[in-house]
Formats: structure tokens, C-alpha cells, sequence
């Protein structure tokens, strides 16, 4: 599919949602999945959070995703292996501890759900861009909200402002002496460079600060977010799918034991409406940003 | 009642030994526009920063300052906030938040509004700015232009009745300063705003104005309508010139040049009237033709070919010998799918000659600089500097006391904590004495007129100052070829003198400056040779003479006036010279 190609980015659908949606959506999806150690649960997780994955950065993601999770999946098998030795069954015995199957499957099922939440905070980061993280904060507390504002202001200025510096070094002749050290020295002085300079401008934005008010008790967060009936739709089948993988997550139903045998999930039926509900939840960005591409191709 | 009036106001810095205002008393009428005007340090920000209650500097104050009948040190902090706008020199220092909508929004949430108020105010700001489609932008892709307005438009949004802006378009490039400069003048018409505006370009605000100040050592010498500030500082003769006579727009220095020698007034339904514009100064000339038969030149068949026609002679063997830059068909782009910054530049610059390259934004000035300088790679054509060619191996060569470049923002290059070891560093690879090092540095010092100040912290100099302290660390290393990137940027008329003083000194020791400007009235006057660039090559180039006298839009505010009858004369001086000897050999 093209979506897969390039990825969606910023302009997924979902992503036109309002942040409130979006963050309870990753919080129900996070959560879950951190409380929620078996096969079945995270194979779900582990399977959308791929997908979505996919879907938002394209074939990029491929190897980016495997670069975090592969590594953990390894060590985290292997430490759970080599060190937990609960468990009946018994596959061997290393220099005189028991390597048991038990602690290999619970590895392997705590690294998919290490992975799972990983890929899912890839999309997060995709999903949650600068203005929303600032709207967030700032309804917690306007000044937090202002001042996440002010460092990703920041960033790109000091960037702009070390290459300035660099350039000027550089047609000093200040970079052609060879050497660690004397590269290092040079580093060391753009940066307080960088320092001194930023600290003197930084008066001059205080300045411009106060003098636009900043200080007067009873400050507001400004935002461009609106709550659309869209927004409610997906917050009332968020909030209910969520709702209910929670309450599995609570009474225990989303995992299982492995000590000292492993116990298979019990299908009953609430276990059904517990499965069906969290698969719901994490379904729905993609099909939110699968309904949004095929509006454009019509 | 009066928006602003200052009674009896004097000031001083706290280590300073004399005030920097001094008893200073004058009244701002309600949707009045004033500009204010002085040298750099003559206490035009401390002034205007008295103006608003929590900008207000420290140090020992007396008189009083009162907004609509208030007492500034006591107004209300929400009026204080609200009412009176304040807008500083640097479009990015001033800028608190990542989004345009969110800097906007800045000074309203402060007050408190709610959401649906404050993007009510917005949306309207952002109307009659006309930024509805930047809205949404980091603030970090904007051009200066862009910032500084957004910073005015910030200040807007709270809708107060007295904007007080100080150097606002120091920092730009003259499109987007007069760009700017008219939206103030929209505000002040349009919405009846009281402005009151420090600057050093002068020449579009004192169409603007109503009222003029002219402030000198913390003193007001003039204070009056923009036509009558010429009779305040020109005096009878060269001597008697107030040095911010200087700072005057091009017009109004010929004009009161002239009636001084005792050339005719300009004549308006018989009575005499001071030309402001560059239009009423040719209607002036045009009498004075009239009467003295002059006949008008057609510059455009004459000179449009002159100056375009040397790119493409071949150098005579003179030219190759003294040639100390030479690039040749440059091609450069940023990346494999941005289009071509330069397309087969060539420049050739003389030794000891002060060439300057003009042109508007983004058309490669600055790259051009960076290709010479090595920070860039071309993909195509060569570039040689004092016979070595630009490339990676030749670096250490290059730098070593032939090549040195001064960057747009001094502040770049500071890293001491005095002005005297911030020059010391720059010798700190050399392997002189210390002893010998010391005598540098002092001749440094006096060179840039800078003695005085050689304890100070490099920031606590005025913008001129720091400009010359860097210009004075780059020459440490002794470069023969010095590169320049907007040197004049945020000077004030009598530090531009003073630099091209500089400059002029160098030269004249054989060093060559390749300089990138958008200052056409400072190259006019002190360029050696002019060449304009645009879309990545150079279309003329010659003696400002040859270059501004086959240029009609891109030329001095003196050559317009003056380029129907005299189209080589680009500096003021010269159409004054040229005014008086008309009307006097006729008598």
C-alpha cells in the first residue's frame, strides 16, 4: 500500500485530532500493554503498534524499530533466562544453575512487551507534536506549557547561532590546527562562546517579556484546539474500549502466570470481551487514518 | 491631554560620571508621530526606556515621566503592560515562543483572556498584518523582516495607545525596514496609535513624522516639525554642522547645504517650502534648471551599457597582474535538489581595493562569501585568493595572514572578558613575544578608536564599538584580503564614517576588502568598485560613478534626485557642489 511507503507524518489523520484524544489513546494503549504479560495481549500490541508504525513513518520505521527493539528482545531473553531460575521445567543446567523454559518464555514476553511500548512511544513522538506537548503542559500549568514553548524556540536558535560562531572560527583559521586536544580547546571555547552570547540576548527577551505583561498573576494558555464531534466520537469509543482493558488489566485477566508452570489464558467470556475491546482500542488510529486517506483518493 | 509628558527628567547610570539624560522636558500629543534621532550612546533608549514603567534602567532619576496624566512609576502593571508597546532592536532576542499564533498570543495571556478572546484579538492582528498565511509557522523559518513584524504585531494585539519603538529596523535589510517603517505609519493613521520612534534611517520617517527630537549628550538640541530640523544642525558652513546633520536624509543635506551658499529655495505656490522627498528635491532642481537652462541628460541610452559592458571585457595584463581574487564560472547548490545558488559567477577584485558586492536577499551574496572562504564547496569553477586555490589542503596556507573574514554579528567572535584580552586572543596562535604582542594590541586599540574602552566587557560597548573590536581582532591576524559580511548593519551615520575611515586606512595599506552589503548610500561613497549580484551572477560592475549612473532603481537617494541633469553624481555632496556652481556662475 502507498501509505506504508513514505508514511503519513504529521499529517495523518489522527494526528488532526485534538491532544486530549491522542494522549488517552496512548495512555490506555501504553498502559495496558505495561501491565499485560501474555502471549495473546501482546502478539495484539506488539502486531499494531508495527502497523501504526508503519502507517505513520513509512518504510523507515522498519529499520529504526528494529534497531530499539531487537537488542532488548536479545538481552532481556537472555537475562531472564540466565538469571531468574524459577520454573519446573527444566531445559539444562549452567555451571550448576537451572535454565528453566519458564524463565525463557517470561524473557521473551517481557522483551515483546518492552519492544511493543517502545514502538508505540515511536508513534507517540509522531503523533504528539511540539504545540500539542506545550497545550498539555500548559493545562496542567500555563507556565510549564510556556516554558516548553520557549526551549523548543531555543533550540533552533542556538543552532542557528553555533554555526554563525563555527563560521567565524573557522575564518579565523581556528580550525586548521590538527590535534584532539587542540580540536577539543576549540570546541570547548565556541560552545562559551555560545554561552555568553545567548546569555546576553536573553536579557533582552526578558525585557521583552515583561514588558508584554509576563508576571501579572492569572495567566492563561492560549490554543488552537477545538473539540470537534469527531473528537467525542473517538473519545467515547476510547474512553469504553480503554475503559474495559483496564478493568481486565485490574482483575488480572491480561496476564498470566508463569511460575513454576505456566498457566494458559482462560477463555471465557469475559476474557472474549476484554480481547475484542482492547484490540478495538489499538485499531483505532489506523482505522481513523485509513478512513482519512481514503477521503483523499474519492 | 498629552499621550507622553517628560518633566524635568535627568538621569545617570550608577558607575557613570555624567548624566546620560539631562533635564530633559517635552510633551507627545495623543496619535502623534515622533522620531528621535541622535548618535549612538546620546541616550535615546535610556530615554525611551523611561517611558515604560518595568523597562525603566537603574540609577539615580529625578524629574518625572507621566502617561495620559499618570505618573509612569505608578500606573497600573495591566495598564502598564497593555497600553504601552515597546519594540526593541533585535528581531530574534525579542521573540519568547516556538509558533507565530503562540508569540501572538503572548502578551494576552499574560493579561489573563480567555481562548475565545484571544483568538478573536489575533485573528484580527494577523489580518491588518497581513500574516494569516505564516500564522502557523515556527517562528525560526522567518526571515528578520518577518520577525521584527510579528514583534510589532505582538505588541499591537494588546491595543495600546502609545507604541514606543527604539531602532526597530537596525537589523534589517532596507526592503523589509521600509516594509516595516510603513506598517508603523498605518498604525499611527489608521488606528491613531501614538509612535515614538528612535532610528537612524531617516530617510522615509521624516515623511512620516509630525515631530522631530534631536538629542545630543542627553539633551534635546531640536525638537520641531521634520521640514525646519535642517536650519537646527546645518548652520552657515561646513564648521558650524552639527555632526547629526550627517544623519539627515539625502535631500534635506543638499537642501540646506545649498541655502546656505545661498542657492534659491524651493518655491511652492510662492512660498518657500523644504523638500522632504526624493520628488520635491527634483522639483526643486527642476526650477533651478529652468532658470539656469540646463538641459537634461538621457541617462538611460548613455550609461545603462557602460557598467554592464565591463563583465565582459577582457582584463587587460594591469588587471590580471594586480588581481588578488579571481573566481571563475562558480556553480553552487545546497544540496542535489535545491536549485543553483550561483550559476557561473565570475568576479575579479584588484589588489588594495575596497569592492563591494550589493544585491537584494537570498540571491548568494553571503554564499559567495562562504565559497570564498572556504565554508562552502562548489560544484563547478574555481576560486584563487592571492594566487592559492580555495580547497581543503590549502586551508592552513589560506588562513595564515592572507584571508580572514569578519562575521555579520561581532558577538560571534567574544570570548574575554576584556576588550584588551578579547584582542589578545586572537594573537594566541602567533609567536610573538609578549612584549611585542602588547605593542599590537595597543596600536590595535588606537587604530579602532577603541582605547578607551580597552577594561570594558566586549558587551557593555555600544553595537559601532563591537563591530570595530571584532574588525580589530580579525586585522590582528593580519590579513591581506579581509572579507566583510553587512558590515554597516545596525550603525549609526557617524560609525559608518568613522568605519569607512577604517577601511579607507586599510586599503590604502594594500589590504583588499571584498565586502556584501545592502548599504547603498555607504558603498556609493566609499567603494572603490561596486558590482551587483543577482540570481547567482554579477550583471554590472564598476566605479560607483559607472555603476549607480546606469542603475535607476538601485541607486543613491542623491543620484535620483539628480540624474536628469547630473547622472554621475551619487553622493549628496557632489549634487550640492553641482547646485551651487549653477546657480552662482550665472550671477
Amino acid at each position: 500500500m502507498k501509505i506504508f511507503k513514505d508514511g503519513l507524518g504529521e499529517g495523518s489523520t489522527f494526528a488532526g485530532y485534538h491532544p486530549a484524544v491522542n494522549l488517552i489513546f496512548f495512555l490506555f494503549a501504553v498502559g495496558i500493554t505495561m501491565f499485560s504479560m501474555s502471549p495473546a495481549f501482546l502478539a495484539v500490541t506488539l502486531v499494531f503498534s508495527w502497523v501504526y508504525s508503519l502507517m505513520l513513518s513509512g518504510r523507515k520505521a522498519i529499520k529504526i524499530n528494529l534497531l530499539f527493539t531487537v537488542p532488548v528482545i536479545i538481552i532481556m531473553a537472555l537475562i531472564n533466562t540466565l538469571f531468574n531460575h524459577n520454573g519446573a521445567t527444566v531445559l539444562f543446567y549452567l555451571a550448576g544453575n537451572r535454565i528453566t523454559l519458564e524463565a525463557f518464555i517470561s524473557g521473551v514476553v517481557g522483551a515483546l512487551l518492552l519492544s511493543s511500548v517502545i514502538i508505540w512511544f515511536g508513534c507517540f513522538n509522531v503523533i504528539m507534536s511540539s504545540d500539542k506537548l506545550i497545550y498539555i503542559f500548559g493545562k496542567a500549568a500555563p507556565v510549564l506549557g510556556l516554558t516548553l514553548s520557549m526551549v523548543f524556540r531555543f533550540i533552533p536558535l542556538l543552532k542557528s547561532r553555533f554555526k554563525e560562531i563555527n563560521l567565524g572560527q573557522r575564518c579565523m583559521g581556528r580550525h586548521v590546527e590538527g590535534g584532539r586536544i587542540a580540536k577539543l580547546r576549540q570546541a570547548v571555547k565556541e560552545v562559551s562562546i555560545l554561552i555568553s552570547w545567548s546569555l546576553e540576548a536573553a536579557i533582552e527577551t526578558s525585557d521583552s517579556m515583561e514588558a508584554r505583561g509576563y508576571g501579572l498573576p492569572g495567566r492563561t494558555s492560549f490554543h488552537l484546539f477545538r473539540m470537534k464531534p469527531e473528537d467525542w466520537k473517538a473519545l467515547a469509543v476510547i474512553g469504553v474500549t480503554g475503559l474495559i482493558g483496564a478493568a481486565g488489566c485490574i482483575m488480572g485477566r491480561t496476564s498470566i502466570l508463569f511460575y513454576p508452570k505456566i498457566v494458559p489464558m482462560q477463555w471465557d467470556a469475559v476474557m472474549i470481551v476484554i480481547f475484542i475491546a482492547y484490540c478495538l482500542l489499538l485499531s483505532i488510529p489506523i482505522i481513523i487514518d485509513i478512513a482519512g486517506e481514503r477521503k483523499w483518493q474519492q | 491631554m498629552a499621550a507622553i509628558e517628560v518633566k524635568n527628567l535627568s538621569f545617570t547610570y550608577p558607575t557613570a560620571e555624567r548624566k546620560a539624560l539631562d533635564d530633559m522636558s517635552f510633551a507627545v500629543e495623543q496619535s502623534e508621530f515622533v522620531v528621535l534621532c541622535g548618535k549612538s550612546g546620546c541616550g535615546k533608549s535610556t530615554l525611551l526606556r523611561h517611558l515604560k514603567k518595568n523597562l525603566i534602567p537603574y540609577g539615580e532619576v529625578s524629574g518625572k515621566v507621566f502617561y495620559c496624566g499618570q505618573d509612569v512609576t505608578e500606573i497600573d502593571d495591566r495598564i502598564n503592560a497593555a497600553q504601552i508597546g515597546f519594540v526593541q532592536q533585535n528581531p530574534d532576542n525579542q521573540l519568547v515562543t516556538d509558533k507565530v499564533w503562540h508569540e501572538l498570543a503572548f502578551g494576552l495571556e499574560s493579561l489573563g483572556l480567555d481562548n475565545q478572546s484571544i483568538k478573536r484579538r489575533v485573528a484580527e492582528m494577523a489580518s491588518f498584518f497581513d500574516i494569516q498565511t505564516w500564522f502557523r509557522k515556527d517562528v525560526s523559518e522567518l526571515s528578520g523582516g518577518q520577525k521584527q513584524l510579528l514583534n510589532l504585531a505582538s505588541v499591537m494585539v494588546m491595543q495600546p495607545k502609545v507604541l514606543i519603538l527604539d531602532e526597530p529596523t537596525s537589523q534589517l535589510d532596507p526592503i523589509a525596514a521600509t516594509e516595516f517603517l510603513k506598517t508603523v505609519y498605518r498604525i499611527n493613521r489608521e488606528l491613531g496609535t501614538t509612535v515614538i520612534i528612535s532610528e537612524h534611517r531617516l530617510e522615509e520617517l521624516f515623511t512620516m513624522a509630525d515631530k522631530v527630537m534631536v538629542m545630543d549628550k542627553g539633551r534635546i538640541i531640536a525638537c520641531d516639525e521634520p521640514w525646519n530640523i535642517g536650519r537646527y544642525l546645518g548652520g552657515s558652513d561646513e564648521e558650524s554642522r552639527h555632526p547629526m546633520f550627517y544623519g539627515m536624509p539625502a535631500v534635506m543635506k543638499i537642501y540646506s547645504a545649498c541655502r546656505a551658499a545661498g542657492v534659491p529655495g524651493y518655491m511652492r505656490k510662492d512660498r518657500e517650502f523644504s523638500p522632504l522627498t526624493i520628488r520635491e528635491g527634483r522639483l526643486w532642481l527642476e526650477q533651478i534648471a529652468e532658470n539656469h537652462n540646463i538641459p537634461e541628460v538621457d541617462s538611460s541610452a548613455l550609461n545603462a551599457r557602460a557598467a554592464s559592458d565591463k563583465i565582459r571585457q577582457k582584463p587587460t595584463k594591469n588587471d590580471t597582474d594586480n588581481e588578488i581574487i579571481n573566481i571563475k564560472n562558480l556553480w553552487f547548490r545546497y544540496n542535489k535538489d535545491s536549485g543553483d545558488v550561483l550559476r557561473g559567477l565570475n568576479i575579479s577584485v584588484r589588489r588594495g581595493e575596497l569592492f563591494c558586492l550589493l544585491g537584494g536577499n537570498g540571491v548568494g551574496k553571503s554564499t559567495t562569501l562562504k565559497a570564498i572562504s572556504g565554508n562552502v564547496t562548489a560544484q563547478r569553477g574555481s576560486i584563487t585568493v592571492d594566487g592559492l586555490k580555495v580547497k581543503k589542503d590549502n586551508f592552513k596556507e589560506l588562513f595564515k595572514n592572507r584571508l580572514a573574514m569578519l562575521p555579520q554579528n561581532p558577538q560571534a567572535l567574544f570570548t574575554e572578558i576584556t576588550v584588551e584580552e578579547e584582542l589578545m586572543e586572537a594573537l594566541y596562535f602567533s609567536n610573538f613575544s609578549d612584549e611585542e604582542k602588547a605593542e599590537r594590541i595597543e596600536e590595535m586599540l588606537d587604530r579602532m578608536e577603541i582605547s578607551h574602552l580597552s577594561k570594558s566587557h566586549p558587551y557593555d560597548l555600544s553595537g559601532g564599538e563591537q563591530q570595530r573590536l571584532a574588525l580589530g581582532k580579525i586585522l590582528l591576524l593580519e590579513p591581506k584580503i579581509l572579507l566583510l559580511d553587512e558590515p554597516t548593519k545596525g550603525l549609526d551615520p557617524f560609525f559608518k564614517i568613522t568605519l569607512a575611515g577604517v577601511l579607507k586606512k586599510l586599503t590604502e595599506e594594500g589590504v583588499t576588502i571584498f565586502m556584501v552589503s545592502h548599504d547603498v548610500e555607504f558603498c556609493a561613497e566609499y567603494a572603490d568598485r561596486c558590482a551587483m549580484f543577482f540570481d547567482g551572477d554579477i550583471v554590472s560592475v564598476g566605479s560607483p560613478k559607472e555603476f549607480f549612473a546606469g542603475n535607476n532603481f538601485y541607486t543613491t537617494s542623491a543620484n535620483r534626485i539628480a540624474r536628469k541633469w547630473l547622472p554621475e553624481a551619487v553622493t549628496w555632496e557632489e549634487v550640492a557642489a553641482w547646485a551651487e556652481q549653477v546657480t552662482m556662475t550665472d550671477n
